[in-house]
């Protein structure tokens, strides 16, 4: 019987990702194997890292009784494969109806964000995992290719592992050996792309790379001596008390580590709620809080033993491979005074180029003896720490901030869940934290008459500023 | 003189280069053709024996100029056919200017709509005195999807002067067919001829028996004897009001008999029904699929619809409209693009005819818009549920209810909106820490307007920049401020690309600064090339077309327009880049100032110095392999960063902390090391998790033993 119908594929990619070539790669295994085809494409300025579609379709019929007609546009219910070299693209496909039942749908599962994600300060990316179940649902099949996994550190051959996967799902009447003489024929990075193509034949033919779950982000573990004063809380709070407990172990000292649950504690007798929900949410973001970054803790994370070796890493080169590197820091004066005790503010100059927003320009070479212990040398000072201003400040801060969740849990407990995450507005450094804490003083400024004469209203209130705090500020329609 | 021969090479090769398919230009009689429509359309140029071709690159015509350029030694020069990248589109529209007294054919391009515009004097010019050796205008209508311009039509141009527009059927065989009929119909009408092709047509891969190329008569090589005077085809009056007349009295009826013998316009009879179609050539392979789609056509384009394809869009022939309605209750125009100016003349033709025919098409196809597979699959299954006797129950009725029902199903899963994701600056763009600057600017001192212009500048203007207010069209930022800084009291402030310069801007833009004495401010990024369009040579990328060094400078044009207040940045320095352009626009008595950023186009400098640093490693020489990178345990992931930055290689991933709510910056491995991600941290005063870190390849023994000691030492203290 002859076919009644080309076999229609539409490939969805960013531009940069290759999908061009792989457009070239299906032409010319169709042309090769003696099928009429046709490819098109819409370059452009989205070829610029914007959305860009490939569309492809071939008559199933070598010598077919008339000439096929081919068309530039893919049409709903006639798309055979979606092929998508990053997943919201195939999400794209979907929003405009090119997903049907009878669609196989092929998509890269690594996120490459878009700037709208990017700029939100909270977490602004779209929940992938909803999103590839909702592929799953519209599509006759979806198949996964977690091009990390399969192809290591070669993500740029994402476009042969697709190669191969559209091959290998034996949608079009092409062999293996046609999609390899293509990619001879093309002669773009041949070797490596051959290597890609097998790994998208096998992948396919094995249904595909396995959903991931969520990775894994392990707890550090408590050291031994404190165990015991961990297990002394419920089964569900232990591994998160003991991150807690490890992190700011590790930021100071046994003593502020104490406090740290002396201050949790409070929080876990007013608990009644069978969740621990508040709790739980206090024991994040009082570690998160009270590990607060100043000059000497920047200069401890920077100084972390293995850290040149972790870069090189990254570099691809071993161990023995001479390696320049150059921290950028801006101290300004508030970082200055800020470490230093109340009392001797008055040792840091008043040079206009301190003031906040300007700071000192430092390309601080951390990979030399000299910069490395330069910083050490700063990292050791956090026996002053405590004594300092800024601890003083963000202490009260925090206090504020603590006082305020345990009044709201009085008369509501949801309440004082959601006034518990607005510890997100203590961020960033200069400007942005000043900004952030003037934000909590004025929600928590009469906060206790103000839960008195009108809860929905600073619920309300509560609620607004959280979802400001994860927007986009520099959004144009947001008016603060 | 030569100095950079290889570096020339380089250069000229372009973002792509065709040298691989220019042997299928060579190929002769009976051979088979297989590659891209815009090959073939060249292929049919030469096979149709011009002496001369020009054009102005843009999408998608960008890569027939690519096409042009890779040949011009090999092919186009022992042809004789002169060749030129022209400065504009006005200057390739005037090179036609050639076959106006000679018997010689010649054949110009660029991106329409935008580009017919620039080339319109000439055109209407062009349009009057007529032509005598045939002239092919080939015209990339960028209409829909990816276009980066607003959707306008080519068919007013044709209109207004007179040019018979072609818009070909997609097929390779027919396209090229058609190509070189255009040139036998515009000798035959004494016009020159639209070649209309859309974006996707351009790029659509294909097969077609080719011909031997042609040799013109006169060429480069053979020139024409002497040159001619005729007073009849000089623009001015009377001549003018004679052209006026001849161009609906001789040259357009020659036109369309022209067409009419040589079966230009393709009639598809079908079962002879009461009903049919009118389509244009671009939109017959939508049609067809529409048809199929609704039980109506088989896949070979077999179909009991009785369909007029207008290959020739203008002029139309009455006699061929007239047949076709002639017993038929009721057609459907499909016409891409508004108005629907060839919807309008079949209803005037049936008016005047007395034919009782109702006439469908912007009534059931939308006004506006791409027609895409869907969207004529829609208005062709409305006009048959309208026609078919048993309507919504019709065969046709019942597949659209089908196909509906399915992206209902399909589309109901989703749950939330994909982000948009429009192009942006590309990963170590030089354009990009200019936006920074001009962001924390008006962070600074207040927000003020800024005049963009065409190119890759305008991405400036999106998030998460946000710095331009208005575009007016290529090389028009400066003009465009003009009447903006005054009524703001602001200085005016106008950003634009070395392509926009030398298209438009140093006459249009500096000269009528320095003319009107503006108080403006013009920012010029010169990153060596029209780079939008895909890397194409400028008078200032330093060579010429043809592979020559060319000693034109921005700065020179700029002088010798008595411009004095110039100043260089290194936008990569984002501090130096920021003071500049504040000093600039502080300087508010000195007339106009221009800040040049000069920094080559990242992608053309990867292009370069990629393959020749993996060169270096293998042969073992000392090579600084750089990144970026930031360390995610400070990073507190507010995002700071990527609002001044949007570069792509600064993403985001999930921090390993597991009480960390939001995602932490990364910078993944497409990073340059341009050096941007931490002069935004200092200018700005962010957090200090960036850092560069350079590994240095194949060290030499000094540096061997140096490090060494480095790093024991370190070791020692517990790094």
């Amino acid at each position: 019987m002859v076919a009644d119908r080309p076999i229609c594929i539409l490939l969805g990619a960013l531009g940069g990702q290759g999908g061009g070539v792989l457009a070239d790669w299906l032409v010319e295994a169709a042309h090769h194997s003696g099928y009429p085809a046709q490819a098109t494409s819409t370059p452009g300025v989205a070829q610029r890292t914007g959305t860009t579609t490939y569309y492809f379709e071939l008559f199933p019929e070598k010598n077919p009784p008339g000439e096929p007609i081919f068309t530039l546009f893919p049409g709903t219910g006639d798309l055979d494969i979606i092929a998508a070299l990053e997943p919201t693209e195939a999400g794209r496909s979907l929003e405009r109806g090119y997903i049907t039942e009878t669609t196989t749908v092929i998509t890269g599962t690594e996120r490459v964000y878009s700037t709208a994600e990017k700029m939100a300060a909270g977490d602004g990316t779209i929940n992938d995992k909803p999103m590839m179940e909702s592929l799953e649902k519209a599509s006759k099949k979806l198949v996964r290719l977690d091009i990390d996994s399969l192809a290591g550190d070669t993500a740029s051959r994402i476009n042969s592992v697709m190669f191969g996967s559209i091959i290998g799902s034996g949608i079009l009447p092409l062999d293996d050996e046609d999609g390899r003489h293509a990619i001879r024929n093309k002669g773009v990075s041949v070797s490596s792309n051959l290597e890609g193509y097998d790994i998208g034949l096998e992948t396919v033919r094995a249904g595909g790379s396995a959903s991931q779950p969520d990775a894994e982000r392990p707890y550090k573990p408590v050291p031994a001596s404190f165990e015991k004063t961990i297990s002394a809380y419920p089964e569900q709070l232990r591994d998160l008390l003991g991150h807690g407990f490890a992190k700011l172990l590790d930021y100071q000292d046994e003593a502020y580590a104490s406090l740290y649950l002396e201050r949790v504690n409070t929080v876990v007798d007013i608990d009644t709620h069978p969740s621990r929900k508040l709790t739980k949410e206090i024991i994040k973001r009082l570690a998160i809080w009270m590990s607060f970054e100043d000059i000497i803790r920047v200069a401890q994370l920077k100084t972390r033993p293995g850290r040149l070796d972790r870069i090189r890493q990254e570099l691809g080169v071993d161990v023995h491979t001479p390696l320049k590197l150059t921290d950028y820091f801006k101290p300004g004066r508030d970082e200055f005074i800020g470490i230093l005790p109340p009392s001797l503010s008055w040792v840091v100059p008043k040079w206009n180029r301190l003031d906040r927003g300007k700071g000192l320009a430092l390309h601080m070479p951390t990979g030399t003896i000299f910069g490395f212990t330069l910083l050490k040398f700063m990292a050791s000072l956090r026996f002053l720490r405590r004594s300092s201003s800024q601890y003083r400040e963000e202490q009260n801060h925090i206090l504020n901030w603590l006082g305020a969740v345990k009044i709201a849990a009085e008369s509501d407990y949801d309440l004082a869940c959601r006034t518990a995450r607005l510890s997100i507005w203590a961020r960033g450094y200069g400007n942005v934290r000043q900004n952030g804490q003037s934000i909590l003083n004025n929600i928590f400024k009469d906060w206790q008459r103000k839960l008195a004469t009108d809860m929905t209203k600073v619920s309300i209130e509560v609620d607004q500023s959280l979802l400001l705090a994860h927007s986009n500020p520099d959004a144009p329609e947001i008016i603060h | 003189m030569d100095g950079g021969t290889a570096l020339a090479k380089v250069l000229a090769s372009g973002e792509r280069s065709f040298k691989k398919e220019i042997e299928k230009l060579l190929l002769s009689d009976g051979d088979t053709f297989h590659g891209e429509g815009i090959l073939a359309i060249t292929k049919a140029l030469l096979q149709s024996g011009i002496s001369y071709v020009g054009g102005y690159p843009g999408a998608p015509m960008s890569h027939l100029i690519d096409v042009l350029a890779d040949a011009s030694e090999e092919i186009l020069q022992p042809m004789g056919i002169h060749y030129e990248q022209s400065a504009s589109e006005a200057g390739a529209a005037s090179l036609l200017s050639a076959s106006v007294t000679y018997p010689i054919r010649g054949a110009v391009t660029w991106k329409s709509v935008v580009g017919s515009n620039v080339a319109s004097d000439a055109l209407s010019n062009l349009g009057s005195s007529g032509v005598v050796g045939g002239s092919l205008i080939i015209l990339g209508d960028d209409y829909g999807e990816g276009s980066s311009i607003m959707q306008e039509r080519t068919y007013t141009f044709a209109m207004k002067s007179s040019i018979p527009l072609i818009d070909p059927r997609y097929n390779m065989t027919r396209m090229v067919e058609l190509t070189e009929q255009a040139f036998e119909l515009s000798e035959a009408c004494s016009m020159p001829i639209f070649l209309n092709m859309r974006i996707r047509a351009c790029h659509l891969t294909g097969t077609f028996r080719t011909k031997d190329n042609k040799v013109a008569l006169y060429n480069a090589n053979n020139p024409v004897p002497e040159q001619h005077y005729d007073l009849e085809k000089i623009v001015l009056p009377p001549a003018t009001y004679r052209h006026e007349k001849a161009k609906f009295d001789e040259r357009l009826p020659a036109a369309r008999r022209f067409a009419q013998e040589n079966s230009i316009n393709e009639f598809f009879p079908g079962d002879g029904s009461r009903y049919g179609i009118i389509t244009q050539g671009g939109t017959y392979s939508v049609v067809l699929r529409a048809l199929r789609r609704l039980g109506m056509a088989d896949a070979f384009g077999n179909t009991e619809m009785p369909i007029l394809c207008l290959n020739l869009v203008y002029p139309l022939i009455p006699e061929e409209i007239e047949t076709f309605i002639t017993h038929k209750d009721q057609i459907l125009v499909v016409e891409e693009g508004n108005p629907n100016f060839i919807e309008s003349q079949i209803a005037e033709i049936a008016q005047r005819g007395k034919i009782e025919c109702v006439i469908h098409g912007k009534d059931l196809l939308p006004m506006a818009g791409e027609y895409v597979s869907n969207v004529v699959r829609e208005g062709v299954a409305s006009f048959l549920t309208e026609v078919l006797p048993d309507g919504q129950q019709s065969v046709a009725g019942l597949a659209e209810a089908a196909i509906e029902n399915e992206k209902v199903v399909a589309q109901s899963y989703i749950v939330e909106p994909m982000p948009p994701r429009p192009p942006s600056f590309c990963t170590g763009c030089p354009e990009r820490p200019i936006m920074a600057a001009l962001k924390l600017l008006m962070k600074e001192r207040g927000k003020f307007h800024i005049s963009m212009d065409i190119g890759c500048n305008l991405f400036g203007s999106l998030p998460p920049f946000n710095v331009g207010n208005t575009v007016m069209g290529y090389g028009l930022s400066l003009a465009s401020s003009g009447a903006i800084g005054p009524n703001l009291d602001q200085p005016n402030v106008a950003i634009m690309g070395d392509g926009g310069f030398w298209h438009n801007g140093l006459t249009t833009g500096v000269i009528n600064a320095r003319w009107n004495e503006y108080d403006s401010v013009l920012i010029i990024l010169d990153n060596g090339y029209a780079a939008a369009t895909g890397q194409h040579l400028l008078p200032s990328s330093g060579i010429t077309p043809k592979g020559l060094s060319s000693l034109v400078t921005i700065e020179n044009a700029l002088r010798g327009v008595g411009v004095k207040w110039i100043k260089y940045v290194d936008s990569y320095s984002l501090q130096d880049a920021k003071n500049v352009i504040a000093d600039a626009l502080d300087a508010r008595d000195q007339g106009l100032r221009v800040v040049i950023s000069n920094n080559e186009c990242m992608l053309a400098r990867q292009r370069r110095e990629r393959p020749a640093k993996a060169e270096a490693l293998n042969t073992g020489k000392t090579v600084i392999q750089e990144i970026f990178g930031v360390d995610e345990e400070v990073c507190t992931g507010d995002h700071s960063c990527m609002r001044l930055n949007g570069c792509p290689s600064l993403t985001l991933k999930e921090s390993s902390d597991p009480f960390k709510e939001t995602p932490v910056a990364h910078v993944n491995d497409g990073c340059v090391a341009c050096g941007h991600c931490g002069e935004v941290a200092h200018a700005a005063q962010l957090c200090p998790s960036f850092y560069k870190a350079e590994a240095i390849r194949n060290p030499g023994v000094l540096r061997t033993i140096f490090s060494k000691i480095n790093r024991s030492l370190l070791t020692a203290v517990g790094a």
